[in-house]
């Protein structure tokens, strides 16, 4: 029981760490990064959708979108209450920002954050009525859920066990707008369904990041990453693909 | 925010010679923070020659037992533990911050579930803990520990998991793995390596029926327990770790002091060392740190920018700075020399700071 060895050498052989207490400071920031990223997009996001709770059509729709704006709050909760174990004051951290704020809807920001937080990109686009919505929530928590999969293995376990209970909340998200879409289609056709689905799909694609990230493999050192951005990009490319085609819709060109 | 309590020490008690079991009492109406639940652990501070150590111990007690303990290994050059070791005695306050970790799962009286322990030294304290707690809890369950050790005069609390063995009899077995003592079965002495692991699941072990399994030890022996779980078809939510490295520091450096004073001009040089590669920028003193390393393509690492979050922490080495606003870093962050750097300005013409301490 005597061999020493480096937490670096530990983490690039698949150990896991536990708690604040032994993490590296890089190892650290590449990880608040990380939860602030998905705290701050899931924020921006329930706070986007509630906006659109009272456009759904019927009370079964409002339902659907009351649940998932109350869902992504309390995932938001369950991740924000691990960067309090690292320090942040998780009370001043939900209400510091503006999270209903959005640009433009033609802004054109491709992978960048804006100045203030986190959020992917994708979540600085406003959302317009109900039928967009359901789209963006398809698209998007398509490629939530793949991200969340990669996500669940990262090598610190308070949120690797955080992801792997958010990850069937989020798929469910998708499911919902899957039938949400199902029913848009039956009552109105395609084509301006079309339309929606080829401004967000760029938009979404975006939220994987570079394809080739210089930072790649430094992360995956840190068992903070294992599936590379692009092949991750690929995956999604083929499920929602798949997802739009069952209901006659194309992915944009 | 982390915040501390008073703990009376009512009891330390020796367990082998160089580890205490520590009881504690909450005093001043704290209890209700410390209901702990079983694995948890406890983070104490206290003053070393006027500088603040904090270290982390896990609570051995049961959840059932109403008491809290913690156990305490001597580390060499450990200022905490040896202190605790030597020094520390029933009728002292110590300050500890409320129980955390996640190193447990949730139990359900009615399940019949099969855990398997991994232990190696001191790591024993928060498996002693999740084992007292699930037998007791859970009249159905079973539990194998497998308990890795120096010698035989180095096993903590090997009284109490004796007595253990004949309360819950045919629920609980321990398997005593010992590095330097031999065994009367060969495969008992040595580490546990991944090889060994292997062999115990062939002969000693039904890994096929274990539902969870708990490792808390050095970092070597974590990676290959682990291994050999993985190999033998549990999956991530399996298996539990908890890590304590052995690597913490045993006191830390003194900040450095300011090596020159504020002058009136406008402009600071700055450098910045982030993943190993330092810059050297001219910065304007109404610039904070970190928009200084952004603008100058570093990847600076940052999320609220509003003070809360502590993503942005670096270190200060020289130089002095100025925080607007700190909502997350504590006071001896601080004293060492950490700042938020989206909240930090510098003050003097030089400053040397670092994102990779």
């Amino acid at each position: 029981m005597t061999d020493e060895m480096s937490i670096e050498n530990y983490l690039a052989q698949g150990g896991v760490l536990t708690n604040p207490s032994n993490v590296p400071p890089r190892y650290r920031a590449e990880l608040m990064k990380m939860m602030a990223t998905f705290v701050d997009s899931e924020l921006a996001g329930a706070a986007g959708f509630a906006d659109i709770i009272n456009e759904g059509p019927g009370i079964k729709a409002r339902i659907a979108a009351a649940k998932i704006v109350l869902e992504k709050s309390d995932s938001a909760e369950k991740v924000l209450r691990i960067m309090g174990d690292f320090g942040a004051d998780t009370e001043r951290y939900a209400d510091h920002h503006p999270w209903t704020a959005r640009l433009e809807r033609n802004a054109d920001i491709g992978q960048s954050r804006t100045k203030h937080d986190m959020r992917l990109a994708v979540f600085n686009y406003p959302l317009e009525g109900w039928a967009d919505a359901v789209m963006m929530n398809l698209l998007m928590g398509r490629a939530v859920a793949l991200q969340l999969e990669e996500l669940s293995h990262v090598s610190y376990q308070p949120l690797a066990e955080a992801f792997r209970a958010i990850l069937p909340v989020e798929a469910h998200h998708a499911e919902l707008a899957e039938e949400g879409l199902m029913a848009l289609v039956e009552a109105q056709g395609t084509q301006a369904l079309q339309e929606l689905a080829d401004y967000w799909w760029p938009r979404v694609a975006a939220s994987f990041g570079q394809e080739a990230s210089e930072k790649f493999e430094g992360l995956k050192a840190m068992g903070l990453r294992r599936t590379q951005n692009a092949e991750l990009k690929a995956r999604w490319q083929q499920d929602a693909g798949a997802i739009l085609g069952k209901t006659g819709l194309k992915p944009a060109a | 925010m982390a915040r501390f309590h008073d703990l009376e020490v009512t009891d330390v008690r020796k367990t082998i010679r160089d580890a205490v079991v520590v009881t504690l009492k909450p005093a001043n109406g704290a209890a209700e923070e410390f209901d702990f639940t079983q694995g948890q652990y406890l983070t104490f501070r206290r003053d070393f020659d006027g500088e603040e150590l904090r270290r982390s111990y896990s609570i051995c007690a049961g959840k059932d037992e109403g008491i809290l303990q913690v156990g305490i290994k001597r580390v060499d050059g450990g200022a905490f533990s040896t202190w605790a070791n030597t020094e520390l005695q029933a009728g002292d306050t110590l300050q500890a911050m409320a129980p955390m970790g996640s190193f447990f799962t949730a139990l359900d009286r009615a399940t019949e579930k099969n855990y398997l322990g991994f232990a190696g030294g001191s790591g024993i304290t928060p498996v002693l803990s999740i084992l007292k707690t699930t037998l007791a809890a859970e009249p159905n369950a079973s539990f194998t520990l497998v308990y890795a050790n120096k010698g035989v005069n180095t096993i903590m609390f090997r009284e109490e998991l004796e007595d253990l063995k004949n309360l819950y009899m045919g629920r609980f077995n321990v398997i005593h793995v010992l590095e330097s003592d031999a065994q009367e079965i060969d495969l008992f002495t040595g580490l546990v390596t991944e090889e060994k692991c292997a062999q115990l699941f062939k002969h000693w072990i039904d890994i096929q029926s274990v539902d969870t399994a708990f490792i808390c030890g050095p970092e070597p022996m974590m990676l290959g327990i682990a291994s050999a779980l993985r190999t033998a078809g549990l999956g991530d939510s399996q298996i539990k770790f908890e890590l304590f490295a052995s690597a913490q520091p045993g006191r830390a450096k003194r900040k450095a002091t300011a090596t020159d004073a504020a002058s009136s001009a406008n402009q600071t040089k700055a450098a910045i060392t982030l993943d190993g590669a330092t810059q050297t920028v001219e910065m304007g003193k109404d610039m904070t740190l970190l928009d200084a390393a952004l603008e100058n393509a570093m990847d600076a690492p940052y999320a609220c920018k509003a003070g809360v979050c502590s993503t942005c922490r670096c270190k200060v080495l020289e130089g002095e700075v100025e925080m607007v606003a700190n909502h997350a870093l504590e006071d001896y962050e601080v004293e060492k020399g950490y700042v938020l750097s989206c909240q930090a300005y510098p003050v003097t013409d030089n400053v040397v700071v670092d994102y990779d301490q």
